[in-house]
């Protein structure tokens, strides 16, 4: 049995649809969170550790405007598609309607992520860090 | 394709485990909105409720100007609460890494270096977030 290697640009290229993009996207906004969230835990644990100028940089990096909207668009994104492919996994008839679900779910994320997302970028939401 | 061995179990409960935790971080995140929207009446702003309903520890309200963040924010029942959502969000993360690494990191012996660092950074983070909770909450 021999294992097809798909690199990058090759999973881009694939005619998977909009089932293969949103699963692509599942894992990069997943490796997103697990990135920068568990940045964000060690560097507030040195910051209250040690008090070092080093996190307390990561950390107002990661809590600079560009940083949050990438949180916020990873983990409303994760959580989104993953509760959809919860209920299709619970209730497979609901594979019928697969695409349906995929733009109910953007339906869904564009106002949630954009009008937020909109006052993140104006700076209105959070005030300077 | 997976080839059948006794493995499978392990694979299996990891999956289920995927899914149950996801069931609870949702309802954890949708029962912080609602505290966060009972507790800090008119007082709280959207990323301060973000903040909270992903992870309720009192730093992510305190820059608001809600009054009584110590007794009301921080108190036992919310350190529980943390630890458990912590250990759920970091296992559930860090076991999803493991699943990307193994679609596209095949040499056996590699793999498994590979696997005992993430269950490494696993341990690192879920301790450093466990002593934030509770030396620091």
């Amino acid at each position: 049995m021999r294992r097809h290697r798909a690199g990058f640009w090759e999973t881009l290229r694939y005619q998977g649809g909009i089932g293969a993009a949103v699963w692509v996207l599942h894992r990069i906004t997943g490796l997103g969170i697990l990135l920068l969230v568990s940045v964000h835990v060690m560097a507030a644990f040195f910051m209250n550790a040690l008090d070092d100028p080093i996190s307390t940089a990561v950390t107002r990096w990661y809590e600079s405007r560009p940083v949050q909207l990438f949180v916020y668009f990873c983990v409303l994104y994760h959580a989104l598609n993953g509760l959809r492919v919860l209920l299709e996994d619970l209730y497979p008839p609901l594979l019928r309607h697969h695409r349906e679900l995929i733009w109910l779910q953007w339906a869904i994320f564009i106002p949630v992520f954009g009008l937020p997302a909109f006052f993140i970028a104006q700076g209105i939401v959070i005030g300077n860090p | 394709m997976r080839k059948s061995g006794e493995r499978n179990g392990f694979e299996y409960y990891l999956w289920l485990f995927t899914r149950l935790s996801a069931i609870l971080m949702l309802c954890a995140g949708a029962a912080g909105i609602v505290y966060a929207n009972l507790w800090g009446r008119t007082l709280m702003d959207a990323p301060a409720q973000y903040r909270w309903a992903f992870f309720p520890i009192y730093w992510h309200v305190q820059n608001t100007d809600v009054p009584d963040v110590f007794p009301v924010w921080s108190n036992a029942f919310w350190r529980v609460w943390c630890t458990i959502l912590l250990f759920l969000a970091s296992l559930h993360g860090f076991n999803g890494l493991r699943v990307v690494i193994e679609d596209y990191l095949h040499p056996p012996v590699l793999l498994l270096l590979v696997k005992g660092f993430i269950g490494l950074l696993f341990m690192l983070v879920f301790g450093a977030g466990t002593v934030i909770i509770f030396e620091w909450f």
